[in-house]
């Protein structure tokens, strides 16, 4: 478990909400016997005694909650799909995979607080009529192993899920999956794809997974804390979930931060100016200053000090040029060079890219490529234009979002921090001396 | 055959010859798309590369895509391991001899194993019969075999197919997908695709902490084991 950053007075708890009432955040996942005294599976309840299956989704479309895994889709519409689609079985996948190594929210909170989960994705099958949810977890991800496993087993001899969940006649089984291998497993078609067995490659769609999933049958694939947040709303009201966040994204999202200063899991009510997330790691080590963001994961767009106040929210991201993504935002000072930052997102989002269609196997290559001669010292004088054509042809031919999210840091490189990449095509120099380009190198060896 | 005699070679000569005289079309795909029946798939064509090397690498991405299963390989993939994938035996001209065996009664060798070395299938046979022979649990099944033998040795990914009944071109496909799987024995793993992946997650993170400040320790990043 990593630390719970210490969030500003005021700010609203709900994916935590047990975890930080507990004992402020105590070592131990939470107990069934503690966490329902706390409220868990009385948002199930509810939803099984009086809303029924309809009622249920019209309550989280109500709410306004969007997807946490990255996407922002809205949940209610996405539940409302796959319950109108004739199917003699549906499924729930609760996305548990988190992908990005450098983030930790989806993991504090199963670590934390499995029950949440858990009841989220019942709340999913009961909505949709799935009898069957399935959290599908890192292999390497064991603290949440350990503890959703106990959570199961545990709501399941209470018969809260199961084959009489809650009393309600409706057979809601959930079961743990553990996957590993490849990066690619978070994207929600590749998920299902491992979950067959198969290779890990996404799908084109549409038909979205809500409509043909799992062995070709409508599946809800919903990220953990989307889950969770959807206990919570089943529990409280729609209205109590619109409090927090935006007036566009209702409620709130963990954000792993890290800084030079420090780092940690903190849960932020979607539509916080970026500034006020950044603070939360606290400041530069002294001498230094903030010299760039970078907000969304391996495929995040790397943002300059000047525009913190954007808001931490899906689609004011995506305009400024980057994205939620993973939930991590990494401040670096003025040590870092934004080329050889760009570089190693897009080379991680290059080798891990699955190679089905061209603009993910061989697009991701070529843009590592100048990026790699930028940084290098031997850019050709078009670069630019090169890298800016190459990302547009990127994002309009390709098959899944992780080819078209890896030309971001590049992308986002060329926006805001232009002078540095001339400094390395025009002048062969790294200001931030991070780079060697070959005629320092070169210099430096004579 | 035709009562006039020469008419079949006249036949063919005029086809020849008007062909010969037809206007030639270039067709610029992608702007322009010629209209061809949905059916159409092409002719499929293994080309030599300028040493005159066969440029197939065995990677079954064709068989895999192929819908009927129409695509039979066997070879060496880049690291010098023999894979094969048959299909059907009833479909393929190169099962002509087996199956002309199998009609006249007499015994088939079966030639499956024959490329391999000696392996002991008790394992992987137990394995199966406690995943029931289901192909949807493949991953389990291959994390399993992996974990018996160490790694997934190709006699026993082709004694998989045979069981289950999966294509060798899914299970190669599953089998060198993910990263914790491995054709090699774990000796000869170094330089293979699946370890130079591995690193891919190491050199972001250690990548992501030296951005942050010169050798600041990945601190609450989860490094990969
Ligand atoms: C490359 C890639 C990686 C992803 N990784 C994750 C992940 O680790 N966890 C997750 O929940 N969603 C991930 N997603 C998003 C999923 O595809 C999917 O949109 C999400 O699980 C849907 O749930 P939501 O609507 O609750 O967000 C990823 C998407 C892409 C393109
Ligand atoms: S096996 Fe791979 S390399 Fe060989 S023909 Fe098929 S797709 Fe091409
Ligand atoms: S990563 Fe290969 S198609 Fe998107």
């Amino acid at each position: 478990m990593t630390t719970l950053l210490q969030a500003p007075a005021g700010w609203p708890s709900i994916l935590l909400e047990r975890v930080v009432s507990g004992d402020g955040g105590a070592a131990e996942p939470l107990r069934l016997k503690k966490a329902a005294r706390a409220g868990a599976f009385e948002g199930l309840r509810r939803a099984v005694r009086d809303l029924g299956s309809a009622g249920t989704i019209a309550l989280v479309a109500a709410s306004g909650l969007r997807g946490r895994g990255g996407s922002g889709f809205p949940t209610g519409d996405k539940w409302r799909a796959c319950a109108t689609t004739d199917a003699p079985r549906r499924y729930v996948v609760a996305n548990g995979y988190s992908a990005d190594p450098a983030a930790r929210g989806d993991l504090e909170l199963m670590e934390r607080d499995p029950y949440a989960v858990i009841e989220g994705a019942a709340i999913a099958a009961f909505a949709v009529g799935a009898g069957e949810a399935i959290v599908a977890v890192r292999a390497e991800a064991t603290a949440a192993i350990a503890s959703l496993t106990r959570a199961i087993t545990e709501a399941t001899a209470a018969g809260h899920v199961g084959p009489d969940a809650l009393g309600s006649g409706q057979s809601i089984a959930i079961s743990l999956r553990t996957v590993q291998g490849a990066y690619m497993l978070g994207e929600e078609t590749v998920l299902l794809k491992a979950l067959e067995g198969r290779r890990g490659q996404p799908e084109q769609r549409p038909p979205h997974p809500a409509v043909s999933g799992l062995s070709d049958l409508p599946t809800i694939v919903q990220n953990v804390q989307t889950l969770a947040a959807a206990a919570w709303i089943l529990r409280k009201g729609p209205d109590a979930f619109r409090e927090s966040g935006s007036a566009d994204s209702p409620g709130t999202i963990l954000v792993t931060i890290r800084g030079s200063a420090g780092d940690g899991v903190a849960e932020v009510p979607l539509g916080t100016p970026l500034r006020e997330v950044v603070r939360l790691a606290g400041r530069p080590t002294a001498g230094r200053t903030l010299k760039a963001v970078l907000v969304g994961g391996p495929s995040g767009g790397i943002l300059p000090p000047e525009v913190l106040d954007t808001a931490y929210d899906f689609g004011p991201l995506r305009a400024a040029g980057a994205h939620v993504g993973s939930g991590s935002v990494v401040a670096a000072d003025d040590r870092a060079c934004v080329v050889d930052l760009a570089r190693l997102l897009t080379r991680f989002c290059a080798d891990e890219a699955c190679g089905k269609t061209i603009p993910c196997r061989i697009g991701t290559r070529r843009l590592l490529e100048i990026g790699d001669r930028i940084a290098e010292g031997r850019p050709r004088p078009d670069d630019p234009v090169l890298l800016a054509d190459l990302a547009a042809d990127i994002v309009g031919s390709g098959l899944c979002d992780h080819e078209r999210l890896a030309t971001l840091p590049f992308t986002s490189g060329l926006r805001y921090f232009r002078a540095e990449l001339d400094a390395h095509i025009l002048h062969s120099s790294c200001p931030a001396g991070v780079c060697r380009p070959i005629s320092v190198a070169a210099a430096a060896a004579t | 055959m035709s009562f006039i005699p020469g008419l079949g070679l006249i036949r063919g000569m005029s086809l020849t010859l008007r062909r010969f005289f037809e206007p030639k079309v270039t067709i610029k795909y992608p702007e322009v798309a010629a209209n061809v029946a949905t059916k159409f798939r092409g002719r499929l064509q293994l080309l030599y590369d300028e040493y005159g090397t066969l440029k197939c690498e065995t990677c079954f991405q064709c068989a895999q895509a192929c819908p009927i299963e129409c695509i039979d390989m066997g070879g060496l993939d880049t690291r010098g391991r023999y894979h094969v994938h048959w299909g059907p035996p009833e479909t393929y001209g190169e099962r002509r001899d087996e199956s002309a065996l199998r009609r006249s009664g007499r015994t088939v060798p079966d030639r499956r194993f024959d490329h391999f070395a000696p392996t002991d299938m008790d394992p992987v046979d137990a394995i199966l019969a406690e995943h029931d022979h289901d192909p949807a649990r493949m991953l389990e099944i291959l994390t399993a075999v992996q974990a018996a033998y160490g790694h997934l040795p190709v006699a026993v990914l082709k004694r998989i197919s045979f069981r289950t009944g999966a294509w060798y071109a899914m299970l190669y496909g599953t089998a060198s997908y993910y990263r914790n799987l491995s054709f090699e024995p774990p000796a000869v793993a170094v330089g293979a695709p699946s370890s130079a992946r591995r690193t891919a997650e190491a050199t972001y993170v250690d990548g992501l902490a030296a951005a942050l400040g010169a050798g600041r320790p990945a601190k609450g990043s989860r490094k990969p084991d």
